[in-house]
C-alpha cells in the first residue's frame, strides 16, 4: 500500500507563473516535478519552500494520482493550473505538449490511481 | 472627455512611486508576502491561477481613443496581446509580472489611467450608464455625478478601511444599464414635478453568496445633497457593518438585518446632524466638473439618413442595425454597440489589434469616445447615422461586428477556473458551447432578448443571480457541475433568479439552455421576452422540460 503521492507547487514571486519543486530547484514544467511518496519529506519540502520568500509566493502541496503510470493531479483545478487556460491551448506550459500534458488534458473529474507510477522520478 | 487636473495627476504619480518602492522591497525580501499582499491588492494586482492579474479602472466606463490605445499597448508589451473587460467597467490583464507592474502603472498614467479603487475595502470605481450623454431619455449626464463621487471617494480618509468593498452605480435614465439595484448603493437620477433633479437612493443590493436587490430609502434626494447623504449612509455602515465575518460584512447584510426602514432612519438621523454645507459639493465645483467634460460638437443632421437606409439592403448591415444600433438624443446620430461576444470567443476579451482598430474607428466616426458596459461590451456613443455603414465595415474587418446585443449569445461570463484562483468550475467554455448552440443569427433574433450570465463560483462576478438564465459553477465530488437559475434581472425590473433543479454536468448545460429556449418559444405570448414568459407561467413548464423524469410535485 503506497502513500498519497504529492507534488510541491508555488507561484514565482517576480513573474507569477506556476512553478514546481524538482530534484534540484524549481521548474515551470509540471513534467519536471518531483513526486513525493511519503508525507514527511513532502512536509519538509513545503517548510523550506515557505522559507524561500524571496523567490516564491504561496507554496503548497497537491495530491497526485498514478494514472496509467503517469502522475496526474487529482483535482481538475490543479490540472488546469499545471496546463494553462483550457481555452487557450497555446498559452502556458501546455503549449509545449508531450505525453504528460496530454495525460493531464485527458483526465476527467477527480483523477484516481490506476496502478503504479512508471516513468517519473520519485523522492 | 473628462481630464484630470494637476492635483489628480500628482496623486496618481505619488501612489505609483510608493508602489514601485513597495514592489522593490518585496523583491529584495524586506517585505514578507503577508505584509505585501494587501499593498499589492490596493494597487489592483491579484495573484491568479497562472499569473498575476492587473485590474485597471475605467471610471464610469468612459474611454477615449488615446486611452484605448494605451490599453492595447499594455496588452502587447506586458501581456499576451489581449485584455478582458469585466462586469465592473474595468479591464483585467491576466499575464502581468510583478516585476513589470510599476512600469505598467507608470505607462498608464501617460493616458490618465490607473488601478486605484479596483480592489480593497474602499469605495470602488463607480459604475455608470455607457450611454451617458447619448441616451434620449436621460435627465442629466450621469458621468458628472460619477466624477463627483470619484473625487469625493478617492483616498477618502474616513472610508478607506470599510468593513468590505463598496460599489456605487449612477444612472440617469429610466432604462437601467448599470445594475443599480445590485450595487451597495444605486442612484437613479430623476426630475420631480417641479423639474428639480434628485436621486432615488437604493441601498443594500449585491450578489455574492447572499444576493439582495437593493431597497429604496429615498425617493427623491435633492441632487445637491448627494455627498452629504452618501456620507451619512457610509457612516452608518462603517459603524455597524459586520467586521467580524467576511461573509456578513457587506452593507446588504446590515440593511437586511436592520430592515430598510430602520436603516433609512439611522442614515437620516446622521444626515440631519451633519454640517451638510461642509460636505456637499459647492455649485461652482459642480459647474467646473460639468464643464470639464466638454461638449461633443454635434452637427445638425436630418433625422433620416439616406446612406444608412440604403445600406440596409445588405442583410448583414440590416441585422447589425436592428440589434446593435439604438436611437441617439441628437437627430441623425446613433449609439453603436460593439459586441465582445463573437460566437465561440471569450466573452469580454479583446485583442490589442482590436483595441487599436476600435480607437481608430472611434476617432474616424465617433468623436473619439468609447464606453465599456457592465455587460462586457463596448459602445461608440456618438456615431452619425451616415457613417454607420462605414463603421460597420470597419468592425467586420476586425471581427467585432457580431449582431447579438441583448440576444442569447450576448452572455456575461467571469474568467472562472481558466484563470481565477477562487473558481469552482470553468465559465468560459460553457459560454462558448452556448454560443455555438445559438450560432444561427436568425434563430437568436427570433428568440429575442435573453440574458445569460455565468459565474465560476458563488462570488458571482458573472452576475448569475440576475441573469434571465443564471449559471453557477459548483464542484461536485471533484467534477465541474452547473446550477441553473431562472427569472433574475439586473435591470430596472431587478430580481434574483430561482434555482431550477439539481446541478448539471458540463456537457449537459448548452443542451439544457436549448431546451429552456424551446420551452419558452412554445408557450410565449406575443411580445413576451423569455423573462416575461417565465414571470407569467412560473418555473413549472421550464422545470418539466429540463427534468422530464423528476417526480411531479
Ligand atoms: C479573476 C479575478 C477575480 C477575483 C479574484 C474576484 C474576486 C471576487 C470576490 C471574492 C467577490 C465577492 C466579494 C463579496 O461578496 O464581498 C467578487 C465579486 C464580484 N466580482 Fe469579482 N473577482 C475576479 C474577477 C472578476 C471579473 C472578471 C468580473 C467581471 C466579469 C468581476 C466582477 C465582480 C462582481 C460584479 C462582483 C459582485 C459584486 C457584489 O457582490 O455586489 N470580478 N469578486
Ligand atoms: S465568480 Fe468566482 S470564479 Fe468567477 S471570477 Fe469571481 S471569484 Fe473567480
Amino acid at each position: 500500500m503506497s502513500e498519497q503521492l504529492k507534488v510541491l507547487t508555488a507561484n514565482d514571486l517576480a513573474g507569477g507563473q506556476v512553478v514546481f519543486r524538482t530534484e534540484t530547484g524549481w521548474s515551470d514544467r509540471y513534467a519536471d516535478a518531483l513526486i513525493y511518496d511519503d508525507a514527511l519529506s513532502a512536509d519538509a519540502a513545503l517548510e523550506s519552500a515557505r522559507a524561500a520568500t524571496l523567490t516564491l509566493a504561496d507554496p503548497y502541496l497537491i495530491d497526485v494520482a498514478a494514472v496509467e503510470g503517469l502522475p496526474v493531479p487529482t483535482s481538475y483545478r490543479e490540472r488546469i493550473r499545471a496546463l494553462g487556460p483550457t481555452i487557450h491551448p497555446d498559452m502556458g506550459p501546455q503549449a509545449e505538449g508531450g505525453v504528460l500534458v496530454h495525460a493531464l488534458q485527458q483526465a476527467r473529474g477527480a483523477a484516481r490511481s490506476s496502478g503504479r507510477l512508471g516513468l517519473i522520478r520519485r523522492k | 472627455m473628462f481630464h484630470y487636473d494637476a492635483i489628480d495627476a500628482a496623486m496618481v504619480a505619488d501612489r505609483n512611486a510608493e508602489f514601485r518602492d513597495q514592489v522593490q522591497r518585496r523583491l529584495s525580501g524586506e517585505l514578507s508576502e503577508e505584509q505585501f499582499k494587501p499593498l499589492r491588492l490596493m494597487n489592483g494586482l491579484y495573484l491568479q491561477l497562472h499569473s498575476y492579474m492587473l485590474r485597471v479602472a475605467i471610471p464610469y466606463g468612459a474611454l477615449s481613443s488615446a486611452k484605448m490605445r494605451a490599453l492595447a499597448h499594455v496588452a502587447r508589451r506586458w501581456d499576451k496581446g489581449y485584455g478582458h473587460f469585466t462586469t465592473r467597467q474595468n479591464i483585467q490583464f491576466h499575464w502581468i509580472k510583478l516585476s513589470d507592474t510599476p512600469d505598467v502603472l507608470d505607462y498608464l498614467t501617460t493616458a490618465e489611467l490607473h488601478a486605484i479603487q479596483t480592489s480593497g475595502n474602499c469605495i470602488r470605481n463607480t459604475t455608470s450608464d455607457p450611454f451617458a450623454g447619448a441616451a434620449a431619455e436621460e435627465v442629466d449626464d450621469p458621468r458628472v455625478w460619477s466624477e463627483v463621487i470619484r473625487q469625493w471617494s478617492t483616498f477618502h480618509p474616513e472610508f478607506t478601511y470599510l468593513p468590505r468593498k463598496f460599489k456605487i452605480a449612477v444612472t440617469a435614465s429610466p432604462q437601467d444599464r448599470t445594475a443599480a439595484r445590485a450595487h451597495d448603493i444605486g442612484l437613479v437620477l430623476r426630475r420631480n414635478r417641479e423639474g428639480r433633479l434628485g436621486f432615488e437612493v437604493i441601498v443594500g443590493g449585491g450578489m455574492g453568496r447572499t444576493p439582495y436587490i437593493g431597497a429604496t430609502i429615498r425617493e427623491h434626494l435633492p441632487a445637491e445633497h448627494l455627498l452629504s447623504y452618501l456620507t451619512a449612509i457610509l457612516r452608518v455602515y462603517n459603524r455597524f457593518g459586520r467586521r467580524d465575518n467576511l461573509y456578513k460584512a457587506r452593507i446588504k447584510i446590515l440593511v437586511a438585518s436592520l430592515g430598510a426602514a430602520e436603516f433609512a432612519r439611522q442614515a437620516d438621523a446622521e444626515w440631519e446632524a451633519m454640517d451638510r454645507p461642509k460636505v456637499d459639493l459647492p455649485d461652482l465645483e459642480l459647474a467646473r466638473i460639468r464643464a470639464s467634460f466638454g461638449l461633443v460638437p454635434f452637427r445638425t443632421l436630418p433625422p433620416r439618413s439616406e446612406r444608412f437606409e440604403a445600406a440596409r439592403s445588405d442583410p448583414a448591415f440590416a441585422r447589425f442595425a436592428r440589434n446593435n444600433i439604438v436611437a441617439h438624443k441628437v437627430s441623425g446620430y446613433g449609439i453603436v454597440q460593439v459586441s465582445l461576444k463573437g460566437i465561440g470567443e471569450v466573452p469580454g476579451d479583446c485583442s490589442a489589434d482590436q483595441m487599436d482598430a476600435l480607437a481608430d474607428l472611434a476617432e474616424q466616426y465617433g468623436h473619439g469616445e468609447i464606453r465599456v458596459t457592465h455587460e462586457q461590451n463596448l459602445v461608440l456613443p456618438h456615431v452619425p447615422l451616415d457613417d454607420a455603414p462605414a463603421l460597420h465595415a470597419g468592425l467586420v474587418a476586425v471581427g467585432l461586428a457580431t449582431p447579438n446585443i441583448n440576444l442569447v449569445s450576448d452572455m456575461i461570463a467571469c474568467p472562472g477556473l481558466d484563470y481565477c484562483a477562487l473558481a469552482n468550475a470553468r465559465a468560459i467554455p460553457i459560454a462558448q458551447a452556448i454560443g455555438q448552440t445559438f450560432a444561427d443569427p436568425a434563430r437568436a433574433e427570433a428568440i429575442g432578448e435573453l440574458k445569460i450570465k455565468i459565474s465560476g463560483c458563488i462570488n458571482a462576478c458573472g452576475h448569475h443571480h440576475v441573469g434571465h438564465i443564471g449559471i453557477l459553477g459548483v464542484d461536485k465530488k471533484g467534477e465541474e457541475f452547473y446550477q441553473l437559475t431562472l427569472g433574475g434581472s439586473g435591470a430596472e425590473d431587478a430580481a434574483i433568479g430561482h434555482v431550477l433543479g439539481p446541478a448539471l454536468g458540463a456537457d449537459k448545460v448548452a443542451d439544457a439552455i436549448d431546451t429552456l429556449v424551446e420551452a419558452y418559444m412554445a408557450i410565449r405570448q406575443p411580445g413576451e421576452r423569455f423573462l416575461d414568459t417565465y414571470r407569467r407561467t412560473g418555473v413549472g413548464p421550464f422545470k418539466a422540460a429540463v427534468y422530464p423524469d423528476a417526480h411531479q410535485a
